[in-house]
């Protein structure tokens, strides 16, 4: 939805590791899931994790994942801005509840790894309730100025509802873009 | 009856008590503040407070001995301009009536700069551009009469507030582009850079309504190398910067914008390793000397344009070249300081310290000061 805040991103983004790495020492079934993020974090330079330090490694559509949408690296991210609306209740293509959908987004062009095909991804925020405050993730592929407002996100696209408050953001896929057949 | 009694004997024990007390200290009043008068390094930073954004914020610095001023309540996604003269604050913003929910009310509240005192609001059309705090936002004409905000509904446009009558005086249609840049001569003229590549200029009358408007010939190619809307002044021009590293200087006095044509700041050997500008504020101009700062990263792609800087690269605005390059201190926004002994200030994203040089001839470390504010992201000085 908005803006890379970097520091921010980082401090949630490690606190969230160390969340559920706690949770995981204490419920059994989630070790090897946190395992598995606490490893990812570390070991893939997932952004935006990797934007907060020197060695900025190139982001690779070899990266990208097509399981996991609570984590950034998920594959229709790749202009993401805002807090995973899968990290606040809800899922990549559903608000959490009792937030109201954005009725206009932005939109993104992302590679789905598994079948090698661009997408056109529209980025909804749900609204309506203060930040959700979970899973930070903000990527910028193909991301533009505001004279391109459409693929513009710095700016709250919870601006048309009628309680503007943004909670998290989505990724819904909208159809093949241009070009693919 | 009975409880009053309670409270006086409670009282007179207390009293008592430090009665008793030798050199017992004196009973403090509480007072508010007055800030010493401003010297050339006062910074205010805009923190929209991400992970509440209904309840912004933006702190005032002392930049010189980097000490913590205060803080001045910005609302949910407010944008905020000093006035030329730096007396009064302007922050666009919104307010619900019930926080989240309920009737919502978009102002531009006013705040004494001397005192960070609110002193009273302007209602606007409910369609500010809740957009990341920027000056290519909100503005004032060169002479402080007026007042240019952004909106997006996401139609774009722009309001005009005049400012002495402390009134809206119109609402300006803007389709296909964005940001307001006054005119450095004529109040009632702005302009914004469109989605073309091209950049529009607006001249309104004494009403508000717009006189001229006259589009000039596309400068940028926005699809292969966009230009950030982000801007500083050389003088009357304004600097720009694009993705890949030209820089444009545009003289906006005119009825209809005149744009230089545009250089890279990046070498063929350092455009091989990817150099790129980078950032939001990303930016910043010595304007006696002629100077440009811009945060840069290498590795730069698509996608990289909000990265944070791994080195400010100083450029010679008359020769184009490169005369230093300094640390880039994960800077993501950056500004200068106006006057004699200018000095440079980077908003570190990692861990929001606040970096300051002293520039002149060779560029040096001033000071730091640590962590400002929640996600801090745009810096404007005295």
């Amino acid at each position: 939805m908005f803006t890379l805040f970097i520091k921010l991103l980082d401090r949630l983004f490690e606190r969230g590791t160390r969340q559920v790495a706690q949770r995981s020492s204490r419920r059994g079934a989630l070790v090897r899931i946190g395992k598995l993020f606490v490893a990812s974090a570390f070991v893939l330079p997932v952004l935006p994790f990797d934007r907060t330090g020197q060695a900025f490694a190139a982001q690779d559509a070899k990266r990208k994942q097509t399981k996991d949408d609570t984590r950034c690296d998920y594959w229709r991210y790749c202009a993401q801005d805002g807090y995973l609306c899968a990290c606040c209740g809800g899922s990549a293509t559903t608000c959490p509840p009792g937030t109201e959908a954005s009725k206009v987004s932005w939109v993104g062009t992302c590679r789905n790894p598994d079948d090698g095909k661009d997408y056109l991804i529209s980025y909804n925020d749900c609204c309506g309730k203060t930040s959700c405050g979970r899973c930070m993730c903000a990527t910028s592929e193909r991301e533009r100025p505001g004279y391109r407002l459409g693929l513009h996100n710095d700016i709250n696209w919870c601006m048309a509802n009628d309680s503007s408050v943004f909670h998290c953001t989505t990724a819904l896929v909208v159809g093949l873009a241009e070009g693919e057949a | 009856m009975k409880k009053s009694f309670r409270v006086k004997s409670l009282l007179f024990g207390l009293c008592a008590g430090v009665a008793m007390q030798a050199h017992a200290l004196e009973p403090d009043v509480l007072t508010v503040t007055k800030m010493a008068p401003a010297d050339a390094y006062r910074v205010y930073i805009a923190d929209p407070n991400f992970s509440s954004l209904v309840d912004g914020r933006m702190h005032v610095i002392d930049g010189q001995n980097m000490r913590y001023l205060g803080m001045v309540s910005t609302g949910f996604s407010g944008l905020s301009v000093l006035s030329p003269d730096r007396s009064e604050l302007y922050v666009a913003t919104t307010y619900y009536a019930r926080l989240n929910h309920g009737e919502r009310t978009d102002v531009v509240d006013i705040h004494d700069a001397t005192t960070l005192a609110r002193k009273e609001e302007i209602v606007i059309p409910p369609r500010h551009a809740q957009g990341t705090a920027s000056r290519s936002l909100i503005q004032t004409s060169f002479d402080g009469s007026l007042l240019y905000v952004q909106n997006a509904t996401p139609a774009t446009s722009v309001t005009v507030v005049d400012l002495r009558n402390r009134k809206v005086l119109a609402e300006v249609p803007t389709p296909g582009c964005w940001a307001v840049y006054p005119s450095p001569t004529v109040a009632s003229r702005f302009s914004a850079m469109c989605g073309n590549g091209s950049m529009l200029t607006l001249t309104l009358d004494e009403a508000g309504q717009v006189a001229t408007r006259k589009q000039s010939a596309p400068f940028f190619d926005p699809d292969s190398d966009p230009v950030f809307p982000m801007y500083d002044r050389n003088g009357d021009k304004f600097v720009f910067v694009s993705f890949h590293g030209k820089v444009y200087q545009a003289d906006l006095s005119g009825e209809m914008a005149s744009v230089e044509p545009g250089w890279s700041l990046v070498g063929a050997a350092d455009a091989k390793a990817g150099w790129r500008p980078g950032g939001y504020q990303l930016l910043a101009t010595e304007r006696a000397a002629g100077r440009l700062y811009v945060a840069m990263h290498d590795k730069g792609e698509e996608g990289s344009h909000k990265n944070p800087a791994k080195e400010i690269w100083v450029i010679d605005l008359a020769s184009h070249k490169r005369i230093a390059r300094l640390p880039g201190h994960n800077a993501v926004s950056m500004a200068t300081s106006r006057g004699d002994k200018p000095r440079l200030y980077l908003l570190d994203a990692t861990n929001n310290d606040l970096i300051a040089y002293d520039l002149g001839a060779k560029p040096k470390l001033f000071k730091r000061m640590p962590a400002i504010g929640n996600t801090p992201i745009h810096l404007e000085l005295q």
